[in-house]
């Protein structure tokens, strides 16, 4: 018996030819096997596996996304809340004014003609005695002009701006108005102050409580007739009576007033 | 025997690389390469030789194609890197880059030689044998960077500082 042993280097040349030429012989004939079946019955179960693993994962990425995706929406949602909520408040405010503003002329239609319906921007109630309206020369609001908020007067313009005026109210120390009580013929002169007082009325005159007190136009700045406030409890001051007065409108509440065509003076 | 098991489960990850869920450029890789590179290191160039042309005629048979081809070119690119790993005495990750980049490149040479010889229309042209070269060098790469941070992990300087932290 003959054996024949091959060096390991030159076994793997011949096995290499060997296999060159069955390939060869393999693209001379090309047609499927039943080893490519069974290649591909082996491998679809790994590959369908493969496949799972990866839809999940891919599956779970997305889920990652979508969750980004949601809460970034839902942020987004909330400050567009927030801002339509800031929005509606602003919107109910300018209702508000815009319906203060109606009822106002509406009061008075027989001065809203030549007047300027303006709104309080700004308010300095307590030290300054002032109130800002959004209003100024560009709009006919000149200096002087009486402003009338929906429950009485309130005070004059002291300072212009183009689109801005400074209103001082009748608290203001230094105000005055001419005004009488209403029932009683006498002039008196309502002076600025905390609370506002009534003088020169005559001496030891009697004044009911909560009476009515009304301009009468003497001083040359306010039209006559206007609501100036009620009557408090009067006092003597020697012989002479002075009664404190509760304004009417409240420059703290007060949003939107009318700014009127200021009253041409006589000279005294 | 770890071996044997080497090739399988190289196998397993090349067949479960052309999955339709994973990166298509993917299913270029070629682990079974690699584990002719890692023959190297126990065998002689003769060795490699005969593992690279298992490694070739497997991928031929679970690519479907003409068996023999891809046989000559493994046994080709294990001889290749057996010579030159040997001659300049590679370790480390270069061993891993070098040679995994090498295989590739000659068993693509090799394998797109052979089937010019024998007027076969080869399944892919130098797009795919570049994609082949660049995606099982990535793999010798992370397989590098792999044993790098595995022989850190058993390194007795890691194994001392251990000890001495749970003291």
């Amino acid at each position: 018996m003959v054996r024949i042993r091959l060096r390991p280097d030159l076994a793997i040349i011949l096995v290499c030819a060997g296999l060159y030429v069955a390939a060869a012989a393999q693209a001379r004939s090309p047609q499927g096997s039943a080893l490519s079946v069974t290649v591909t019955a082996v491998s679809m179960p790994l590959v369908t596996v493969t496949n799972l693993v990866g839809q999940a994962w891919r599956d779970v990425r997305e889920g990652q996304r979508n969750l980004a995706a949601t809460l970034a929406e839902l942020g987004r949602l909330r400050r567009e809340n927030s801002a339509l909520l800031r929005t509606n408040q602003l919107l109910g405010a300018e209702v508000a004014s815009l319906r203060e503003g109606s009822r106002l002329l509406a009061a008075f239609p027989q001065l809203a003609e030549h007047a300027t319906l303006a709104r309080v921007v700004a308010r300095d109630i307590l030290r300054g005695h002032i109130v800002r309206l959004d209003r100024g020369s560009g709009e006919g609001v000149r200096l002087d002009a009486p402003v009338l908020a929906e429950k009485g007067l309130l005070g004059r313009v002291d300072r212009v701006q183009e689109h801005s005026c400074r209103v001082q109210l009748l608290s203001h120390p230094a105000a005055a108005a001419a005004g009488r009580i209403v029932g009683n013929p006498t002039e008196a002169l309502l002076m600025g102050g905390d609370p506002p007082r009534l003088t020169g009325l005559p001496p030891y005159a009697k004044v009911a409580l909560d009476t009515a007190v009304v301009s009468t136009g003497s001083e040359g700045i306010y039209p006559p007739g206007l609501l100036l406030g009620t009557t408090m409890e009067s006092r003597l001051e020697g012989i002479f009576t002075v009664v404190p007065v509760q304004l009417a409108a409240s420059p703290a509440e007060v949003t939107v007033v009318l700014v009127l065509a200021p009253t041409t003076r006589t000279a005294p | 025997m770890k071996l044997a098991l080497a090739f399988a489960v190289a196998l397993l990850v090349q067949l479960a690389l052309t999955a339709s869920q994973l990166w298509w450029v993917l299913s270029a890789c070629q682990p079974l390469l690699l584990v002719v590179v890692a023959t190297t290191r126990k065998t002689g160039p003769t060795g490699v030789a005969w593992s690279g042309l298992a490694a070739g005629l497997i991928t031929d048979v679970v690519g479907e194609r003409i068996i023999g081809p891809g046989g000559i070119a493994g046994a080709v690119a294990g001889a290749l890197v057996a010579a030159v790993v040997r001659r300049f005495e590679m370790e480390g990750p270069l061993f891993w880059i070098v040679g995994s980049l090498l295989a590739a490149a000659s068993s693509e040479a090799v394998w797109l030689l052979t089937t010019a010889t024998l007027a076969v229309r080869p399944d892919h042209a130098w797009l795919g044998a570049l994609a082949t070269v660049a995606m099982t060098a990535a793999a010798g790469l992370v397989v590098a960077a792999g044993e790098r941070i595995w022989r850190e992990w058993r390194s007795p300087t890691h194994r001392r500082r251990r000890l001495l932290r749970r003291l």
